[in-house]
């Protein structure tokens, strides 16, 4: 039996990359991405200095003893990138994970029980979408700091959570409308199956595919507001991520002392991040959603 | 006409409130109000607690609730500490410069975006086509901080020709005299290239893809099979079903202009309400940075409203929904 389920596992693999590869432009970006997460996970071992140490004297030009030169303080820059990597993908990934399971729950709640709840729900998604994403995370990062309580890493992933989710619950509710009305669900429902494990067991499984394109897709816009959101200075300064480089690189005059290596390396690596995730991301809407494959 | 119009006014006005009470709820939830005034050891605790009833801090929350809708619709929109002004005077003197850069900006980049778009998606598959969906991607991909940065870089640090920072040359008064003019101009292009280049770029791909959409539709296949020249069902099949999704989505960027200008003033330091909302975070101005988020929603409101009764007549159908 376990074998039976393992080997369908591997055919289902197989089946998926058979139409995954033909997307050139997919496979490219899966390429990337997972070089771009060895360079995360295996940080420690590729970066040469610690770039939360001091490690030679401040405003170096780049040199083979520091590749992209030295900081404001001396912190080796080509280190901040390559542990930047792991910070901003952390967050990125973190900040959607919650935006979608939130948003799923809302548009779940709403697709599945509709009238006056869904009416509350939608409405308030509505409202939600109407506010300045940018504005309201920045105000949401604000609140959060003040109240305090949070710590500041977290505050920008519960900012992003907090102001992405509404596509998603959109999304999620127009697809639960459609399956709750398939014969099986109303068999569940005669068998006497209670509301949470009918959503929970039957629905969520089948809306799996789009939850999964959506997180995608999110991690690739949540690393793109980390980004402005640490460039603004509303980031934990004590955390190395792309944006909090960039924003350092701003703060200390990078720009207008010609600095490159400091300002130009970080945004690369946000710009190829973000586009390699966007490609994988494609490339599942195309698996999941054959009307979208060319033949 | 008129009960659609009464209808989506409602709304308006239940949005709003819904997001002053959202923006209250959070502000409350931060404490004290003047926990920035009892730090300061120049302000002794009596003259705190004669502010504090007189914003009417010492009242039950409700109260406070109460007062600051009823404040808010009378256009008391708080207090800036760090000005030393009310917070709707600092963002009213500077609003003219951020809708004089992205008014324009959004406006030549839908055009652009509208032009092009249709023109690659009528040609899908081309080289032209897979070229601007390349760039168009890598576009999307990057920070709309971090282009500014390499513009500024490129244009301002390595070349020189467009100034460093600033809407006009410190110093400057401001008096409409062409001297005047062609100084901000020299400081306007900068920005307003970034910003429409992006812009255009970014929305490049949805006018694409929803021109491909419509070319799949019976009626322009039966428009090609009668004969009908390329243009006409070009310009009179294609581009007029494409329209209204393009309508609404491009309509929205100036709703959300506030997103782009954070950033884009920050960068160039350019003087407008983004820059104002940089500077709130840095100076812990809280209460210039909520009043800001609530006359922005506001104005977006506002331009939401206009976008759907623009649509109503692209559209009839929707105003009997």
């Amino acid at each position: 039996m376990k074998s039976a389920r393992v080997l369908s596992l591997k055919s289902k693999l197989r089946e998926f990359w058979s139409v995954y590869k033909r997307d050139k432009a997919a496979v490219v970006g899966l390429a990337i991405f997972l070089i771009i997460l060895a360079v995360a996970v295996f940080a420690d071992y590729i970066a040469p200095y610690n770039p939360y140490q001091r490690v030679g004297l401040p405003y170096q030009r780049p040199s083979w003893k520091h590749l992209l030169g030295t900081n404001d303080i001396g912190q080796d820059i080509f280190s901040e990138v390559i542990y930047g990597t792991r910070a901003s993908l952390f967050i990125g990934f973190l900040a959607a994970i919650s935006g979608t399971v939130l948003g799923t729950l809302v548009g779940l709640f709403a697709g599945y029980y509709g009238g006056k709840i869904d009416e509350i729900l939608m409405r308030i998604t509505d409202i939600w979408l109407s506010i300045p994403t940018l504005l309201f995370s920045v105000f949401l990062v604000a609140v959060i700091i003040r109240t305090g309580g949070i710590p500041m890493f977290y505050s920008v992933i519960l900012a992003i959570a907090l102001t992405s989710w509404p596509p998603v619950a959109r999304l999620v509710r127009s697809a639960t409308l459609s399956i709750k009305e398939r014969p099986y669900i109303e068999s569940a429902v005669a068998l006497g199956s209670s509301a949470t494990r009918i959503m929970f067991r039957h629905i969520i499984p089948n809306v799996a595919p789009i939850i999964l394109v959506e997180v995608v897709v999110r991690t690739a816009m949540a690393m793109l507001t980390e980004a402005s959101l640490s460039f603004l200075g509303l980031g934990d300064p004590t955390i190395k991520s792309w944006g909090t480089v960039l924003h350092f690189a701003m703060i200390k005059n990078a720009l207008i002392l010609g600095l490159w290596w400091w300002f130009l390396p970080p945004g690369i690596m946000i710009a190829v991040t973000v586009m390699s995730v966007m490609m994988i991301g494609r490339g599942l809407e195309i698996y999941f959603n054959p009307r979208l494959r060319k033949y | 006409m008129k009960a659609f119009l009464v209808r989506r006014a409602f709304s308006s006005v239940i949005t709003f409130i819904a997001i002053i009470t959202i923006v209250f709820l959070l502000a409350r939830m931060t404490g004290d109000p003047l926990a920035e005034l009892e730090n300061d050891p120049r302000i002794s605790p009596a003259t705190i607690a004669a502010i504090r009833a007189s914003f009417g801090l010492d009242k039950p929350l409700y109260h406070q609730y109460l007062s600051y809708l009823l404040n808010l619709f009378k256009g008391d929109f708080g207090y800036s500490f760090h000005y030393k002004e009310p917070v709707m005077s600092v963002i009213i003197q500077k609003l003219p410069y951020t809708l004089a850069l992205l008014i324009p900006s959004i406006t030549l980049s839908n055009y652009l975006a509208y032009l092009v778009g249709i023109e690659i998606g009528w040609r899908r598959g081309s080289k032209l086509d897979s070229v601007f969906m390349s760039i168009s991607m890598f576009i999307r991909s990057t920070p709309y901080f971090w282009l500014a940065i390499v513009f500024l870089y490129v244009f301002s640090v390595v070349l020189g020709v467009t100034p460093l920072f600033g809407a006009v040359t410190p110093g400057k008064r401001f008096e409409w005299s062409l001297d005047w003019l062609v100084d901000y101009l020299w400081h306007y292009i900068l920005p307003f290239t970034v910003l429409t280049l992006r812009g255009f770029l970014a929305e490049l791909i949805y006018v694409r893809n929803v021109t491909v959409d419509v070319l799949a539709e019976d009626f322009v296949v039966t428009a090609v099979a009668k004969g009908l020249p390329d243009k006409y069902v070009k310009r009179r099949y294609v581009a007029r079903n494409a329209m209204l999704p393009i309508v609404t989505v491009l309509g929205m960027r100036y709703a959300f202009i506030i997103d782009g200008a954070i950033l884009t003033e920050t960068v160039f330091s350019y003087p407008g309400t983004g820059r104002l909302v940089y500077e709130a975070i840095f100076n812990r101005d809280f209460w210039l940075l909520q009043g800001a988020v609530v006359i922005i929603a506001a104005s977006v409101i506002i331009v939401n409203f206009i976008i759907d009764v623009l649509y109503s007549y692209l559209d009839p159908r929707v105003r009997y929904r």
